[in-house]
């Protein structure tokens, strides 16, 4: 596990937001960029300007000032230029020409460009159930050996790690298993056990049935789900204003959870409803059942009870790359919502200098031409190639995780998200290959890939973020934590961010004079 | 405002660099935009706004933090260490062992400012900030994420602080010397100096050790408007009007600023005379408004027969530590260095 290149300064690209990349010549402040601040060193007179600018509006117009709190929305804080720009034309301030002379060169202290700083590197953090001294030190000691445990594994001494797994079986007794620390480290136990004995049968993988009925008491237990299936709600919403033939493809169906809501905001929205279909992907039934065509049926009555005209198709794939694009019969009068809630990062490899079959389906995603693909994803670091540093990673991330599900009362609802989040640690510590499907990463490389990729980012603003946190006081325990990450929207558990949403759009491809390709020879 | 329309900005960007001006500058609007004349606080946009970081267990500049909450009260504190040089131990925080069983190795006690409203532990200024002090002192620094007004006024705070220093000298893995104890300092910068020395009071009543305050131009205040205030309103990113507006967010309803959580050695308030109050390091920044109530309270700690240290920065503003751009960065640094290890 070596360090992070934390570094933000010259040569840096993560191209986090729709501004252009950073070039070498062109660094942001590295000072600025520890206060979480991203201005190009070039710019600092400028964007001093305007705050000054600003000011004074401010200050002659108060009543303009609590618009601006109250009605205006914000975007992505960290781009303090374009921030600033907005507040100024919500205030009808047109752009001034900058004047070199205000600043005055003899006072501008050269300021150090500092080390390297840090803008959200992948973290970690141990959190000890502070229970009593003992068991705190048997916490601490059972911590100690699932790592070494782990190392071992690493190194394919699995005779030692064996051993290991006895000791902590052991050590398990002396913990309360319940709760805690206790409680994590017997699901990683129960993980490296089943990896090191029994590495055939490692995934938990069940029937797509069973999957589901975890997955919806995963949605209950705790909002992570909630939140996401609200945050892409409301952008494609916004994405959908104005337009009447409207498409969204869910790359999981499961029990349509997300669409309830969005058919009921789509009733109510000024003007009317638009035409609604719905393409639900979802792995196929066994015994010649159809599932995904019972969820459409059901959504269909919801929809005719509210009157939004609406159609749905469903479309049977056990791999989101088995899925071709003339399956999902896009009209090319219609505007197109793609919506992946934690489905990318199956598609990941591990080696990164190899293609991975996440490629060609982004690349038939931005064909579609979208007005807006969410994205939400766990925030974590799984698919690392080493397995210690995606065991630790888990470790930390998983405990998390279940510290917040403490909270939650219903003890059915607690038990089920606790197999379905199981499930989710064996195939990250115990599966490999094409079987490790739950190939997390962090927001910042979703960024690269997908810009990469032909995507543009679509700020998720303030609005979202206040009803985000505003649902989440109403419904769930204190401890969840919306934060605003350049764009992008993460709740976490304290200051642990666990899952993140962002918004994105196909850059504008090149027009070409020949006229559109029809979809259904479009086939690779 | 200063009686003028115009915006007073021409003296703040003599004496600041361009960053600094612009960082500051920046939190002066926004936080103009969230407060309300009614007294209310507009906390999502806040929120929104804030810039947060992450703890990282990978070492940046040789300090890596991880974040603990304190099962009693649910509140998060941010610990902040000196990295071992084992990367393979990097990730997993080692919390059976003492810091050192041979040498001192100080914990700090850091509460943020934000005025009693703004910013957090996790806040991207004061996590970089603690992330420099901690490597710089050579110390361990505990980032303690209290209760904010105007939801939570007086003295939800001090509580606070109160039970981060309890949890702070309740854990093992903080102990450090011969003497195998926890060696506890105070700091904090604007209102987390104020509840510095509030939480040092109740210390000092109870018999719990701390062994020295840092107090960052706290905030502290008064009925009377001072010189001070009146000379330098407006003119260095601070007003008279936006402190009236925190003190009446912080304090209980009703109250005025010569209530004893605001005004130290005012009329209202307890003497410190005959306390076992630790040593203070006060750090007053000339061209911080409020100075005239800091330096009284200086004084008022060496009348009560208290030892009190004053770094006087005559050409600094609020916040001059949040860059190390600056030479008072650096004094400040020094000071604080030897100030923490002088009973080594």
């Amino acid at each position: 596990m070596g360090p992070y290149d934390s570094s933000v300064s010259a040569g840096s690209s993560s191209g986090s937001s729709s501004s252009c990349s950073v070039k070498p010549a062109d660094p942001i402040d590295g000072l600025l960029a520890g206060a979480g601040y991203r201005v190009r060193s070039s710019e600092l007179r400028q964007v001093a300007q305007r705050l000054e600018r600003l000011e004074t509006v401010m200050i002659n117009a108060p009543t303009e000032v609590s618009h601006l709190a109250n009605d205006a929305v914000h975007y992505n804080p960290s781009d303090l230029a374009s921030w600033v720009d907005s507040l100024l034309s919500e205030l009808h301030q047109p752009e001034i020409a900058p004047d070199p002379s205000t600043f005055s060169d003899l006072n501008y202290i050269a300021h150090a460009q500092g080390g390297p700083v840090l803008v959200n590197p992948m973290v970690g953090h141990c959190e000890l159930s502070s229970g009593t001294e003992i068991e705190e030190d048997s916490g601490i000691r059972l911590v100690h050996v699932l790592m070494t445990c782990a190392e071992s594994v690493h190194r394919g001494e699995l005779s030692l790690a064996a051993s290991f797994i006895e000791e902590l079986q052991g050590l398990l007794t002396s913990v309360d298993g319940e709760r805690g620390i206790g409680k994590v480290a017997g699901y990683f136990i129960d993980a490296l056990s089943r990896r090191v004995f029994a590495p055939q049968e490692a995934s938990l993988a069940g029937s797509a049935f069973e999957n589901a009925v975890l997955y919806h008491h995963f949605y209950e237990a705790c909002p992570y789900l909630k939140f996401a299936h609200f945050t892409a709600n409301q952008a494609i919403l916004e994405a959908f204003d104005g337009h009447d033939c409207v498409h969204v493809i869910d790359f999981n169906l499961m029990h349509g959870l997300q669409w309830p809501a969005l058919i009921q905001a789509l009733a109510l929205r000024p003007g009317g409803p638009p035409l609604l279909r719905l393409t639900g992907i979802g792995p196929p039934s066994p015994d010649g059942h159809d599932s995904l065509r019972e969820i459409g049926l059901r959504l269909a009555e919801l929809a005719r009870s509210v009157n939004v005209r609406f159609a749905f198709r469903g479309v049977a794939a056990s791999r989101l790359d088995d899925v071709k694009p003339w399956m999902l019969q896009v009209n090319p009068k219609e505007v197109i919502a793609v919506n992946s809630i934690m489905q990318l990062h199956k598609l990941l490899g591990s080696d990164p200098s190899r293609g991975s079959p996440i490629d060609p389906v982004l690349e038939w995603i931005r064909n579609l031409n979208p007005k807006i693909v969410m994205v939400v994803e766990q925030e974590a670091n799984h698919n690392q190639p080493e397995f210690l540093d995606r065991f630790t990673e888990a470790l930390h991330y998983y405990s998390t995780m279940f510290d917040s599900l403490e909270a939650c009362s219903a003890q059915l609802e607690k038990s089920l998200a606790e197999m379905y989040i199981q499930r989710e640690i064996c195939n990250v510590v115990c599966c490999e290959g094409l079987a490790r499907v739950e190939r997390h990463e962090p927001l910042d490389k979703w960024r690269d890939r997908l810009g990469g990729a032909g995507f543009t980012s679509l700020h998720l603003g303030s609005n979202a973020f206040k009803q985000a946190s505003m649902l989440l006081t109403l419904f769930s325990a204190e401890g969840y934590c919306v934060e605003e990450n350049e764009g992008c929207l993460t709740l976490g558990w304290h200051s642990r961010p666990l899952i993140a949403a962002s918004a994105w759009q196909a850059m504008p491809v090149l027009q070409h004079p020949l006229p559109l390709i029809n979809h259904h020879q479009n086939v690779i | 405002m200063a009686g003028s329309n115009e915006v007073n900005t021409n003296e703040a960007k003599k004496v600041v660099p361009l960053n600094t001006w612009i960082l500051i500058s920046n939190f002066k609007l926004a936080y103009n935009m969230l407060r309300r004349p009614d007294g209310t606080f507009n906390r999502h946009l806040a929120e929104f706004l804030e810039r947060k970081v992450p703890a990282n267990t990978i070492p940046v500049d040789g300090v890596y933090s991880f974040d603990v909450v304190d099962r009693a009260t649910n509140l998060l504190n941010r610990i902040y260490r000196q990295a071992v040089d084992n990367e393979a131990q990097w990730g997993i925080e080692e919390l059976e062992k003492p810091l050192s069983t041979t040498e001192i190795v100080p914990v700090i006690i850091f509460f943020h400012g934000g005025s009693f409203t703004h910013s957090s532990a996790n806040s991207a200024i004061y996590d970089t900030f603690c992330r420099r002090l901690a490597g710089i002192c050579k110390a361990v620094v505990v980032s303690v994420n209290y209760r904010r007004s105007p939801e939570h006024r007086y003295p939800c705070a001090y509580d606070d602080g109160w039970a981060a220093l309890k949890f702070v000298h309740s854990r093992t893995w903080l102990r450090s010397g011969k003497d195998s104890k926890v060696h506890v300092y105070l700091a904090g910068d604007s209102s987390g100096g104020n509840i510095a020395h509030h939480v040092a009071v109740r210390a000092a009543e109870s018999g719990v050790e701390v062994l020295g305050n840092i107090l960052l131009h706290p905030m502290f205040g008064g009925q009377e408007r001072r010189e001070s205030e009146k000379r330098l309103d407006g003119k260095y990113f601070v007003t008279v009007q936006d402190r009236d507006w925190y003190w009446r967010a912080y304090l209980p309803e009703g109250e005025d600023r010569d209530h004893p959580a605001c005004n130290i050695f005012g009329p209202r308030s307890l003497s410190l005379e005959g306390l076992n109050f630790p040593k203070t390091l006060a750090v007053v920044a000339g061209l911080d408004l409020s100075q005239d109530w800091q330096l009284a309270y200086v004084q008022g700690l060496e009348n009560a027969g208290h030892g009190v240290k004053l770094l006087f920065l005559k050409q600094a503003t609020i916040g001059f530590y949040f860059l190390p751009n600056n030479e008072h960065f650096y004094s400040l640094m020094e000071e604080i260095k030897s100030f923490v290890h002088s009973d080594c």
